[in-house]
């Protein structure tokens, strides 16, 4: 198998992220599995990857640059509405750090009216877009495989795009070969990759209820929300949800205590206010991945 | 002018606040900052949670706006 860094290389990461000298041992069943994917991708005549920078498409994306090389591989970037500015630089900026052939092209999901309408199968309808689009880059290319980085943690979860990724025959091998969300950080530090602990990015329409119609202008609020929040501080996991006229802060629980106080509460009201919202509130549980699935569906929104 | 139970249930724990029900999230309101402030005890959180579950909550919201700019103390309960 080829070596997951050279030693050279591994010095380099270690000058430039110090936390990476600190990896714990990988256990031999996670290092297994990364054996087991180098070997499917290298059974590939060539790959596509739906590349989003986040956590698992960038370790994928590392490991198919890897074993196939730049005339094999390819990791594409959807860019819509829904896909933060932030999380496409950071997308880049990794390809160039790592080598990854990228290439991106626009998916035009917000001209979907089941996608708008924001049904609780809503990911169906940007996915199908998203695949359908890869598929004919694909095709034109002469691309043989398409993969995406759903995990096998995914499978658990409420998921309706999975169901569009085996319709356009999409892939998923670090799911079929078992990598779990804690593998793939792991695997990801002892590379380098700046995504080890990056906290989980879905996109910007998950932070609208269900029946709440995705338009550009709430995207918009809650991309410049966020990245005020960033910008005052905030670390972890973070959402604003979008309740109308309401943002509610989801921040991990464990910063709730650092942020209850009043200065504070002024901090992230003004930031948040700036950014359209009449009214700013915070949610006394801290972060929940889908909470918004549990509240309902919006009235006539 | 109707009181919402959950506001009953609040003061039980020695919380003044409006309720706004939205669906199954709560926008718990307090009167100022120092109120707002009382919720960084974890427990008193966790308190607040559970009992807006018994009253079909899954979400609770503490609205900040109002207690950043600290008004007046509430009204229309």
């Amino acid at each position: 198998m080829k070596p997951v860094l050279t030693e050279a290389a591994r010095a380099d990461v270690a000058t430039a992220t110090p936390a990476a000298t600190e990896s714990p041992r990988l256990s031999h069943a996670t290092r297994e599995k990364e054996n087991r994917l180098v070997a499917w991708l290298a059974e590939r005549r060539s790959v596509i990857l739906g590349f989003s920078g986040g956590v698992d498409s960038a370790y994928l994306a590392t490991v198919a640059t890897e074993t196939l090389g730049p005339s094999r591989f390819l990791a594409v970037i959807g860019r819509s509405p829904s896909y933060p500015d932030a999380q496409w630089d950071a997308a880049r900026s990794l390809a160039a750090q790592f080598d990854i052939p990228v290439l991106e092209v626009n998916t035009h999901e917000m001209l979907d009216a089941n996608y708008v309408a924001n049904p609780s199968n809503r990911c169906y309808f940007c996915k199908t877009e998203l695949w359908s689009v890869l598929r004919t880059v694909a095709r034109e290319r002469g691309f043989e495989t398409v993969i995406d980085g759903t995990n096998a943690d995914d499978l658990g979860d409420w998921r309706p795009g999975l169901k569009a990724a085996r319709e356009h025959d999409v892939s998923s091998p670090l799911a079929d070969l078992g990598f779990t969300k804690d593998d793939i950080r792991q695997l990801s530090r002892e590379r380098g990759l700046p995504t080890w602990s990056q906290p989980s990015s879905p996109c910007l329409s998950s932070r609208l209820p269900y029946g709440s119609a995705v338009t550009i202008e709430r995207l918009r609020q809650i991309e410049r929300a966020e990245a005020a929040l960033r910008a005052l501080g905030v670390e972890g996991d973070l959402r604003v949800r979008h309740h109308g006229d309401l943002a509610r802060i989801e921040i991990s629980s464990g910063q709730l205590d650092t942020w209850l106080v009043p200065q504070k509460l002024r901090a992230l009201t003004d930031a948040v206010r700036q950014c359209g919202f009449a009214r700013v509130s915070l949610d006394l549980r801290g972060f929940r991945s889908g909470s918004l699935n549990v509240i309902g569906v919006a009235a006539g929104a | 002018m109707t009181v919402h139970p959950f506001t009953i249930a609040l003061a039980s724990l020695g919380i003044e606040a409006r309720v706004e029900a939205r669906d199954a999230l709560a926008v718990i309101t307090v009167p100022n900052a120092d109120a707002a402030a009382r919720l960084r005890d974890a427990s008193l959180r966790r308190a607040v949670v559970a009992l807006a579950a018994t009253r079909g909550f899954t979400t609770v919201a503490l609205e900040i706006g109002n207690a950043a700019d600290d008004r007046a103390p509430l009204s229309g309960h």
